[in-house]
């Protein structure tokens, strides 16, 4: 079981990319560093994922966005509109026409895209595919692991 | 034997000669400083060029290109009697390289794709006529502006000096690139019922531009920054708006392509500027021109009022379109800003165009 958001979710979704693998050597490859940043009401939650060619390098929790790698791209928003993505994509597979990455980032809302320059945030453009089916790796994660409080055990 | 000329009588006698068992093996041991090689894959990604631009001097890229004129690969010991193509003359290095380009090239040849394999075409649904329309009108568009980042590329390739290989196979990867953009986006204006609709003869004014341009360089900030910085948040409202999943992909796997040739050109304007900083008001005085003429093919009324169809959802909801494609346009003027600060060229103050819609 792997609830969102956790470590162990990022940890399940870079097993899959990575056991997947002429999949995403079909895509090609990938080299970036992605910050997912949600926020609560009340806290804010950081992961960090790295990609590195073909593979998933690494996933973990960083306890703030100054932890970071340098040249990171930040993509943030409300716990709310994450839960609604990952849901989405466990009821249909993948993300549908309105919850992809890049929909919900474009106009700025209810994601935001972000990086230290826009060479580094064109990165997120650059890998879309790749990052896109690998959120969609969670629509094989049991759809009551995405709990309503958001309060999964932090790790 | 027939009558052939002296050149191919020459080349009969070195068959003979060989055959005979008189062997020249000089070629054996030319390049004695550059034998020895052992390029090693670094990672599963194989043995790319940055690898073996790794060994020994191989990855050397000189500062002024080879005075030979060949096509001799950079690294190989050249005869004195090899003849100039006499075509290069991009010599210096400034002109045309990127710190990222040898990896660019890779990454473009890794993330290769298929109109015809990998776009989910069974997926088409019909659509209402208004938002089809809208949708073949953008494909013939895009159809028609696409190729103006192959033609370019393909002007200056063979100007450009061959101890450059890694640009020009990166610019070889764009022309592909391109290719499949200008057929991706046919297929789609003939896959669901529609059809090509009216070409856009204010497009041409910037690929005039473009294709005009006085040098590469002066080219390339035009076209990779301005112009595919453009289409590059374009192929992001595309994904957006995407009426199914055929259009998603198709205008994802563009994004993608375009994102590269982006990369390229601002740290090529980077590089170059750099080492010309004199010539900062020349590219200051392309970009002005090219703002104008993109600004204009961005608000023709094909264009825009398909894009705003489609933003909104349809004709009856053009307002709501229009109230994001004026969004768009405000993030399209600043990411080209903010990828000319990256390249060293500061144009806030300077910008020939609003930087929102007087909407």
């Amino acid at each position: 079981m792997a609830d969102f958001p956790s470590v162990e979710f990022f940890e399940t979704l870079r097993e899959r990319m990575n056991a997947n693998r002429e999949r995403f050597r079909r895509i090609g490859t990938a080299d970036v560093v992605l910050v997912v940043k949600i926020d609560f009401p009340d806290h804010v939650r950081c992961f960090e994922v790295v990609f590195d060619g073909y593979r998933c390098e690494s996933a973990r929790a960083l306890p703030s966005l100054a932890a970071a790698r340098p040249g990171a791209v930040i993509v943030e928003g409300p716990y709310a509109v994450w839960r609604e993505m990952v849901e989405n994509i466990q009821r249909n597979g993948q993300a549908d026409l309105d919850h992809t990455l890049n929909t919900l980032s474009l106009m700025d809302t209810p994601l935001r895209i972000s990086a230290a320059n826009q060479l580094d945030t064109d990165l997120f453009y650059r890998y879309q595919q790749t990052l896109q089916e690998f959120f969609d790796g969670a629509g094989a994660i049991a759809a009551a692991s995405v709990r309503g409080d958001g309060q999964a055990a932090a790790s | 034997m027939g009558n052939f000329s002296s050149e191919v009588e020459k080349a009969f006698d070195n068959l003979s000669e060989i055959r005979r068992g008189k062997l020249d093996l000089r070629w054996m041991y030319a390049n004695p400083s550059g034998w020895n090689s052992r390029a090693r894959p670094r990672d599963e990604r194989g043995l790319t060029l940055e690898d073996v631009n790794a060994v020994g001097t191989y990855g050397v890229v000189p500062e002024r290109g080879g005075t030979h004129g060949s096509m001799a690969p950079r690294g190989c010991e050249v005869p004195p009697q090899t003849p100039s193509l006499g075509c290069y003359d991009l010599n210096d290095k400034s002109l045309v390289w990127a710190d990222n380009v040898a990896k660019l090239y890779e990454e473009a040849v890794a993330r290769q794709w298929s109109s015809a394999r990998d776009v989910p075409w069974g997926e088409l649904t019909p659509q209402p006529e208004d938002l089809e329309r809208a949708m073949c009108q953008v494909c013939t568009n895009l159809s028609e502006v696409e190729f103006i980042a192959g033609d370019m590329p393909a002007k200056w390739l063979w100007h450009i000096n061959h101890d450059f290989h890694e640009v020009k196979c990166f610019l070889a990867t764009q022309i592909m690139d391109e290719a499949r953009h200008l057929e991706v986006f046919r297929k789609r204006a003939l896959a669901n019922g529609g059809g090509l609709l009216a070409a856009s003869p204010g497009s041409e004014e910037l690929l005039r531009l473009i294709i005009e341009a006085p040098d590469y360089t002066v080219a390339s900030a035009l076209m990779h920054i301005l112009g595919e910085g453009f289409v590059l948040t374009l192929f992001r409202n595309g994904e957006m708006f995407a009426l199914t999943p055929v259009e998603k992909k198709i205008f994802r796997l563009c994004m993608q392509d375009e994102a590269r040739h982006v990369a390229y050109g601002t740290m090529h304007l980077k590089y170059f500027l750099e080492r010309h900083p004199e010539r900062e008001g020349e590219i200051h005085e392309i970009l002005r021109q090219g703002e104008e003429a993109t600004f204009s093919l961005n608000l023709n009324r094909e264009n825009a009022e398909a894009r705003a169809i489609l933003a909104g959802g349809g004709l009856d909801h053009i307002e709501e379109g229009i109230e994001k494609v004026r969004y768009l346009f405000m993030k399209q003027i600043q990411e080209y800003l903010h990828r000319l600060k990256v390249a060293g060229i500061d144009r806030s103050s300077r910008l020939a165009i609003p930087v929102e819609l007087p909407l």
